[in-house]
């Protein structure tokens, strides 16, 4: 099989951003394994075993919820009202308060559901009707009490800017199964970014193909995406045919790097014409629209980005990330006052499009394949700041997951009486990425990179995979 | 202070008194591995005959041994295009390859050389090429990615230093002790920038200082390791090298090397000039206050508003407590009464939603004027990003998983075991440390500073190193392909006073250099990967390289050099990732000169947190963590970004109009004219009829440029 230019095109249709020529090269045998790895980053690769979860929808909370007033209830709040945390816990040191505030019991309700008689909050009255499929983890740790270092800790196990994110990871062990779609696609709030930046989704030392893309709704989801104003496609085709035919002129037959330049140019022009077709809500029925909340002013925004999330999933996308909240204080979960008002606020916005999310994913079969989690970069403190807001709290705090092979309807770990520290065992982020990769059939022991003399790897010296997750 | 081991001697610690289980733990682990090839000094073997570059000598040797030869000579188009990229950055202008083509003496090519090394522009290539190995950027990182205001300074430093041919053991020596080696030269002093090249974590709130601190000490003790010697210190943070004969203790005994070292803004100007400085900042402080003032003014009564009501919410304890007079609060009531200060609050974007329109367009306005107002803040006449010793130097303790709350031992200062006798002495005082460690780097009995340097040289014209792995020569790095040679280059560099520029010069004028990159598939089955240099080839440029290539051949290059780093326009779809919780007009203030913004790559504001996609696209590396190679990936956000960016539609249009202009309408002249901006060379004749049949629809000439923009060739060094 010869390299001409229409067989790299039609080997290429597998995996946007890149160029796929594995299969042609492995019959081809033509080209040394080091060319190959270079041309070929984004080509589906197989699971190190076999596991349900095919992507990944992760919902991120940027500022941090409270766990004791979301899913993990706390009664022994209300008893201690007012009083200061019991001597033995020594000093407190958060951002901004030196625990001697005193204890302030959640102002919501939590009432169970399901078959499984979970509790939940009456924060989340349509979430809660998806307990069943939930599994909640309660005890999480990370190691800072300042934003950003505890966000890149949560997307990139470790405190420091720079690692490769987990996406970058997910994709980098699985390549793409999208042909025209990016494989890492990122949607912040729209109002900003979170405290940790683009880091929180950059590729690190990986190659950039594997950074996450950034993507936004309406007509011009990707930078660049847009024809240049006064562009016509017509035009913009036949410049890309001479560039094609010039590039052929001084391409040698066995040279892959300029043929993936090639290919990668026929894969932009085709993202151009079906990224804007993805990204259209309207070809959704009313009904769904509805579910989302895409009918309602707090819901419309959140709902949106939930929607677009299943239908990228659903053309292969392999890792999705949404993150609520970013930009001003007044659009994050960083309740360090009026911890009612701004949990009311944020989680009107989240609680219906999320639950839509789930129900719609399973009622199209596609929650068994796609690793739904809701989480932070950390959970707030049972003691009141300002009074009637909670400082940040590292040191146990919940997150969940759902579908991918998740045994639902259970929680696994706990917080001592006042929601603080982790009570029994502890899981680090290295666990909760070993237990990710997992659910994916990555083996955290394979996944590695060679990085400046080093075999750098998502979980570094190794997490422990949450068995109990799994079903 | 030229000699700080001599001024130390009094406080010489000898390294026994260290705890005798360590040193003999240490010396077990180390065990006999000081004979990895990398650990022992390199000698020159005798230069094989047949060749006049011992560079081709030693590659020849190699080559013959496999059967193998060089290929033939590139063409002299190929050649002038190739040096021309490899040592300024910029594509050779059309009249620089037909002097070159037209000379037909024997020495054109060595003349050509002596040209680009001597030009601006190599110093501003090699440049680019250092910060990438020190991860040089213009701000802090995480969060708040603070910019440091005076950091550029290193970074036109270290532009110098290259055009200067500076010599790299003088190089060194300024970059890690400057400051006590020629106190009072303020080029040493910016130098020391390069231990604060990396990113650091400034932010408020109750930081765990010792943590942070450690952070920095790490960066300062990886960058050492990865960028000068080779070595993986950074792997010994934890735990004793898994792969390396480096001990846990090493990697403190080095960070212990910078225990009394912090960074400090250090002004360097006379007392006049500080004074001026002084005046016309008070005096832009004052203006600038006006404009606050004015938003405040607006902003109150709608402020008061949000408060009243609050106030009015607040619960019954916190209201009785904010009523009480301030002075007369009891201590509980203080505490109250800041509580209920901190619940009537409002933010920023609460009050402004308040605002009617017409409030809100003047607030805008008066913020558009102060924004106006601040391109005129008058800029420091010499302050140094750099370092300085503390007077106290606190103990330095391995620490357990690399965790502060888990010390251990503590170390003295120190350099890694495995290259120097552990018993001999280190300077232990606060000053001096890092003296003893700049000499040491740059002694010729170090076997790995020289190495990896010619190494980085040969790594950069060559696109692969002798050592494939330029940041680790260690047991996981790879072996050279031919040590013979490098270690002959290492011994050279150093014999010739750490002459970069001498080294530089021998490899682009050997023949290997010289060779054309075409393929064949008889000796690519014996050396498919090349290591042994029977081709050229061909490297992909960097971001930085293909946006200067577009703005020499459109004509917009400005070519002016230095200064503070320069912002260029960003889509929105970029500014929205600016991190704030304050206000986002004015986070990316454009220069108001527009020339400003077709200024060199390397002048461009390094952000660490927002990436110009361009860059990013072609793999500009994240300034994290030392880039040895940057990689380079194929992918169709560069295709989407290289056509249907703003800046790659208006230097099309640019180059397009310069056409125009320069031909006359002339159709055959404008073809081959962008051939000869862009490519280096005259259109081939098929290549001439693609483009009039193209131009003859109703393509325009700037989607012709753009075409070229595009191409392989325009994008790889040939």
């Amino acid at each position: 099989m010869s390299l001409n230019r229409r067989n790299v095109l039609r080997a290429a249709a597998n995996g946007f951003g890149a160029v796929a020529l594995e299969a042609m090269l492995q019959k081809a045998n033509a080209a040394p394994p080091a060319a190959a790895a270079r041309v070929n980053p984004m080509a589906a690769k197989p699971q190190h075993f076999p596991a349900k979860a095919k992507s990944v929808i992760f919902l991120f909370m940027v500022g941090a919820p409270g766990q004791m007033d979301t899913f993990d209830p706390k009664p022994e709040l209300v008893k201690h009202a007012g009083k200061p945390l019991p001597a033995s816990y020594g000093k407190i040191v958060s951002q901004f308060t030196q625990g001697d505030t005193p204890i302030l019991p959640s102002p919501w309700e939590f009432k169970q559901y399901g078959q499984s008689g979970l509790p939940v909050s009456s924060l989340y009255p349509n979430l809660a009707r998806h307990v069943d499929d939930i599994c909640f983890v309660r005890n999480f740790y990370t190691e800072s009490t300042i934003h950003a270092p505890a966000m890149y800790q949560v997307q990139s196990g470790r405190i420091l800017m720079g690692y490769p994110s987990l996406g970058s990871w997910v994709t980098y062990g699985l390549g793409s199964e999208s042909e025209n779609l990016p494989a890492y696609v990122v949607m912040p709030q729209p109002e900003g970014t979170p405290e940790g930046g683009t880091p929180m989704w950059g590729s690190g030392f990986l190659p950039a193909v594997h950074q996450g893309t950034t993507l936004r709704s309406g007509p011009s989801p990707v930078l660049n995406l847009d024809l240049p104003p006064g562009m016509t496609p017509a035009r913009q085709r036949r410049t890309l045919d001479l560039l094609q035919k010039m590039n052929e002129l001084d391409t040698e037959a066995s040279d892959l790097e300029m043929a993936a330049r090639i290919s990668s140019y026929e894969l932009a022009f085709r993202m151009q014409t079906h990224a804007p077709e993805a990204v259209d809500l309207m070809k959704e029925s009313e009904a769904t629209r509805k579910m989302y909340g895409l009918d309602q002013k707090h819901t419309a925004e959140f709902g949106s980005r939930c929607l677009l999330a299943r239908r990228l999933v659903e053309r292969g996308t392999r890792f999705v990330q949404i993150f609520s909240g970013g930009g001003p204080v007044s659009i994050q979960w960083d309740a360090h006052k009026d911890l009612k008002g701004n949990h009311e606020k944020m989680c009107g916005m989240t609680d219906q499009p999320i639950a839509a999310l789930l129900q719609d994913l399973k009622s199209r079969g596609l929650l068994d394949s796609t690793l739904v989690i809701w989480g932070s970069e950390f959970g707030r403190l049972p003691m009141s700041q300002s009074g009637n807001g909670r400082d940040h709290n590292p040191h146990g705090f919940t997150m969940w997951f759902a579908g991918g092979g998740v045994k639902g309807g259970q929680a696994i770990g706990a917080t001592d009486d006042f929601g603080l520290y982790c009570a029994g065992g502890k899981y680090h982020m290295r666990d909760f990425h070993a237990t990710i990769l997992h659910a994916l059939g990555l083996d955290q022991h394979k996944l590695w990179y060679l990085h400046n003399g080093r075999h750098e790897k998502l979980t570094d010296f190794g997490g422990n995979v949450i068995r109990e997750v799994f079903a | 202070m030229r000699n700080g081991t001599a001024v130390a001697a009094a406080f010489l610690i000898p390294l026994t008194v260290l705890a005798a289980t360590l040193a003999e733990r240490d010396a077990a682990f180390i065990g006999k591995r000081r004979t990895f090839w990398s650990y022992v000094k390199p000698v020159a073997a005798p230069v094989p005959a047949g060749a006049k570059n011992p560079v081709d000598a030693f590659l020849l040797e190699a080559l013959a041994a496999k059967k193998l030869t060089f290929s033939p000579v590139a063409d002299k188009h190929t050649l002038v295009r190739r040096v021309t990229l490899d040592l300024t950055g910029l594509p050779p202008k059309p009249e620089e390859v037909d002097a070159f083509v037209n000379d037909k003496s024997p020495n054109a090519y060595e003349k050509l050389v002596d040209r680009l090394m001597a030009s601006k522009h190599y110093g501003e290539r090699w440049g680019l090429r250092w910060l990438d190995v020190v991860r040089y950027a213009d701000t802090n990182g995480f969060e708040l990615d603070a910019e440091r205001t005076h950091a550029w300074r290193y970074r036109d430093y270290v532009i110098d230093s290259f055009n200067a041919n500076k010599k790299y053991d003088r190089f060194l020596q300024e970059q890690i002790a400057g400051d006590e080696l020629w106190p009072g030269n303020n080029e040493a002093l910016i130098a020391t920038g390069f231990l604060r090249a990396g990113p650091e974590h400034v932010v408020g709130g109750n930081v765990d200082e010792e943590q942070n601190r450690q952070e920095v000490l790490t960066e300062m003790t990886t960058i050492t390791g990865s960028a000068l010697l080779g070595m993986t210190l950074q792997c010994a943070r934890c735990h004793n090298h898994k792969f390396d004969p480096i001990p846990q203790s090493d990697h403190y005994r080095l960070q212990a090397v910078f225990a009394s070292t912090e960074g400090k803004e250090i002004a360097y100007v006379s007392e006049a000039d500080r004074k001026a400085y002084e005046e016309a900042k008070k005096a832009y402080d004052a203006k600038i206050k006006v404009f606050d003032d004015a938003v405040k003014k607006i902003d109150a009564p709608y402020k008061k508003q949000i408060m009243d009501e609050r106030r009015k919410k607040l619960d019954p304890e916190h209201l009785a407590a904010l009523e009480i007079p301030k002075d007369k609060r009891t201590k509980e009531q203080q505490v109250l009464a800041k509580e209920a200060e901190d619940q009537i609050t409002p933010l920023w974007d609460e009050v402004v939603a308040l605002l009617p329109a017409d409030e809100k367009a003047k607030r805008y306005a008066i913020r558009k004027e102060r924004h106006a107002v601040e391109y005129t803040e008058p800029m420091h006449p010499g302050m140094a990003y750099a370092v300085a010793n503390m007077e106290k130097t606190p103990d330095t303790h391995i620490l357990k998983i690399g965790d502060h709350k888990m010390k251990l031992d503590v170390v003295p200062a120190g350099l890694p075991q495995v290259l120097v006798d552990p018993a001999a002495n280190f300077p232990q005082t606060a000053v001096g440390r890092r003296t003893s460690l700049a000499q040491w780097l740059t002694s010729k009995e170090n076997p790995l500073t020289a190495r990896v340097m010619v190494n980085r040289i040969w790594q950069f014209r060559f696109g692969t190193g002798l050592v494939g792995t330029p940041n680790d020569f260690g047991a996981l790095g790879a072996r050279p392909t031919n040590q013979k040679l490098l270690d002959w280059l290492a011994v050279e560099f150093m014999d010739k006073g750490w002459d970069i520029r001498h080294i530089d010069r021998m490899l682009v004028l050997s023949n290997a250099y010289r060779q054309a990159t075409s393929r064949d598939a008889a000796k690519a089955a014996i050396d498919p990967d090349n290591k042994l240099y029977w081709r050229m080839n061909k490297r992909r440029l960097e971001g930085e390289a293909i946006r200067d290539s577009v703005l020499a051949a459109s004509g917009a290059l400005n070519t002016k050099m230095y200064g503070p780093g320069v912002r260029v326009p960003i889509e929105k779809e970029v500014y929205d990732l600016i991190f704030t919780e304050h206000e986002t007009d004015n986070l990316w203030p454009l220069p108001l000169d527009k020339t400003e913004m077709s200024r060199r790559s390397v002048y461009l504001l390094n952000k660490r947190t927002v990436r110009l996609p361009m860059l990013a696209n072609f793999d500009q590396p994240d300034t994290m963590s030392s880039c040895a190679m940057r990689s380079t990936s194929t992918h169709a956000l560069q295709a989407l970004n290289l056509m249907n960016s703003g800046f790659m539609q208006e230097q099309s249009k640019r180059m397009a109009e310069r056409l125009e202009r320069d031909c006359k309408g002339k159709r055959g002249c404008e073809i081959e004219q962008a051939y000869r901006l862009s490519l280096g060379r005259k259109p081939s004749t098929e290549e001439t009829r693609m483009a009039l049949q193209f131009l003859s629809g109703d393509n325009v000439l700037s989607d012709f440029t753009l075409a070229l923009f595009n191409r392989n060739e325009f994008v790889y060094v040939p």
